[in-house]
């Protein structure tokens, strides 16, 4: 085949599809979901947790269910950048709403679930039997120990480590143990999200990890259980994490944002276009009744006895089963 | 076509029309299908482009970014070339048992899914395994190093460099080799002087592939080594914490950059080739 004859057709190709690219909210910019099932983006920390949900609805419900995980403030870019729009939104850190999700994917959200910073580990890493809730911070800094953590610009863990951390030093009593520890997991050792950590961790390049509860668990890694003071776990000690805050990537590399600690709270969401709002409201209305609670709670994520609703325009059906007792 | 010359006149313009056919219909899918491997990449230059071109200025982490990565991917095409080489030669020279498993063996890097390559790589070359151990004590630690960087470079893109090269070598004719040797070379010096110049530019264009592949990777890098970061890492952190605006720039210079060392490559061609059919 002659070149000459090809360039004219690919210029006249070009030239029709030359289109301005569609604005966000439009349909163009598609849906996440084929068919008829829905799409639930979740939270990789959470995901096993929301699978069981699922599975138990689908089974219930005679519907597909298709979920996507990844991490909170991944799965965040793909709906304001890619518009690619779930039927549901779980995420790690309900402030990724209000920061990046509202007003124009959602006007809502539902505080849901609990999680607890842990250091997780493995039989094969180095002191695994003498580790313990009182001795891991001298463990750590033993000679030879590689220690992971969570990208604190990309990932909730990522910055609630560097605050967990902060709080250590002050519930030690240790001066300079927040530097000694963050100096043992330097840049490489550092990964994007805490999912990320879980497989490098299994293959003994690193010995500890920081991680959720929910996550260790799902992991089946054993996991040590930090004083509450400084797990950012219990809504008691709210005044305590308060005392700590890091400075983390803002919405654009020359901002900064300082993340004050709190208690680490999942919330949900059903974005304004779903492309299946009604399965996807029966789905969170069933995730936050009291059966949905007792499902989490027995696939070990510590729902909240109450979830909370935060914003306006819920659907009544979510709000009922989120007051039910 | 027709010998007949009575018949020539009716037939000629019919298979003529039948090829022009053939020809504005294979014009129209080959220009589609350019368009659909160009169109992505054009869209990219044009969306960041010269942000992307601006920022090699200012910003120093995409420079550092932009470095690590042509080094690293050049490392890894010299490593392939070195260990490739000689497997290419032997697959495509000599028939041996089992050559089918060891030509299939060889392909599977290709199969396996990136993340999944890192987790492989980290098994294998992690502190805790044999061969880690022994690097980690001549002070080399593969996972969080430039290391780890090229060598899931070196697995995910060497069975393209095997694959090509074998082809490369395959074409030349071996009886020029045994004519050299008949005329006293030994077999390293007619390979030297015959077999490589006429499959040198075979070579290049499998080791502008490998090249390529090395550079555009990401799943097996960002589990063996996420900091310091390559390109490709730089793009997904920029895309996740800040959005398009700040990945576009990063993927685009990346894709302008990139252009300059495939053009040079592909420009490169050794006369000895000419005569060749490749």
């Amino acid at each position: 085949m002659r070149i000459r004859s090809l360039v004219p057709v690919v210029l006249a190709v070009a030239a029709s599809c030359n289109k301005p690219a569609p604005k966000s909210g439009e349909s163009a910019g598609g849906t996440a979901g084929s068919g008829g099932a829905i799409v639930v983006y979740t939270a990789a920390s959470v995901a096993i947790p929301i699978r069981a949900a699922l599975d138990t609805f689908a089974a219930r419900e005679h519907v597909t269910v298709q979920q996507e995980n990844g991490g909170s403030l991944d799965i965040a870019r793909k709906l304001t950048e890619l518009h690619e729009i779930p039927d549901v939104v779980v995420l790690a850190d309900y402030h990724v709403f209000p920061n990046l999700l509202m007003p124009e994917q959602t006007t809502w959200y539902a505080d849901f679930a609990r999680n607890r910073m842990v250091l997780a580990f493995t039989d094969k890493s180095k002191f695994a039997t003498e580790v313990d809730s009182t001795n891991w911070p001298k463990i750590l800094q033993r000679p030879g120990v590689e220690l992971g953590r969570a990208n604190p610009d990309l990932d909730p863990n990522g910055y609630r480590t560097l605050l967990t951390l902060q709080l250590a030093e002050q519930y030690y009593e240790q001066p300079g143990l927040y530097g000694r520890l963050m100096k043992l997991s330097p840049a490489k050792n550092v990964r994007p999200k805490e999912a990320d950590l879980v497989g490098v961790l299994q293959a003994g390049e690193f010995d500890y990890i920081w991680s959720y509860e929910s996550l260790a668990e799902a992991a089946k890694l054993r996991y040590i259980t930090l004083p509450s003071a400084i797990d950012l776990g219990t809504p008691g000690d709210t005044d305590m994490y308060a005392k700590a805050s890091v400075k983390v990537a803002g919405k654009t590399r020359k901002d900064t944002l300082t993340i004050k600690g709190e208690p680490i709270v999942y919330a949900l969401s059903i974005p304004k276009t779903a492309p299946h709002p009604q399965a996807a409201e029966q789905f969170v209305a069933f995730l936050l009744s009291p059966e949905g609670r007792a499902l989490m709670h027995a696939t070990r994520l510590d729902a909240l006895g109450t979830p909370v609703i935060i914003g306006t325009g819920e659907p009544a059906s979510v709000r009922a089963a989120a007051s039910a007792q | 076509m027709t010998h007949a010359g009575a018949g020539e006149d009716r037939t000629l313009p019919r298979s003529l029309a039948a090829h022009r056919t053939a020809s504005i219909v294979a014009g129209l899918c080959g220009s589609i299908f350019l368009l659909f491997l160009v169109a992505p990449i054009a869209r990219l230059v044009a969306g960041g482009g010269t942000s992307g071109v601006s920022a090699l200025f200012t910003d120093a982490e995409l420079r550092g970014a932009l470095w690590l990565t042509a080094v690293t991917a050049t490392l890894a095409m010299a490593a392939g070339a070195l260990g490739g080489t000689p497997l290419a030669y032997l697959l495509a020279r000599r028939s041996f048992r089992g050559k089918a498993v060891v030509a299939a063996v060889l392909d599977l890097p290709l199969l396996i899914p990136h993340p999944v390559a890192g987790i492989a790589l980290l098994l294998i070359l992690g502190r805790e395994s044999a061969v880690g151990r022994v690097l980690l004590h001549a002070g080399i630690q593969v996972a969080g190093s430039p290391v780890g960087i090229v060598c899931a470079m070196v697995f995910v893109s060497a069975p393209l460099y095997i694959s090509a090269a074998r082809e490369a070598f395959a074409r030349v004719d071996p009886r020029y080799e045994s004519v050299a040797r008949t005329l006293g070379d030994p077999a390293w010096r007619a390979f030297r002087r015959v077999t490589l110049p006429l499959s040198m530019r075979g070579l290049i264009a499998a080791l502008v592939v490998m090249w390529a592949r090395a550079v555009s990777e990401f799943g097996a890098i960002v589990i063996l080594t996420y900091n310091p970061k390559v390109a490709s890492v730089l793009t997904f952190d920029r895309f996740t914490g800040f959005g398009l605006t700040e990945a576009l720039p990063v993927a685009a210079v990346l894709s302008i950059l990139a252009l300059i060392p495939l053009v040079a490559l592909r420009a490169l061609r050794p006369d000895h080739g000419a005569g060749m059919d490749v």
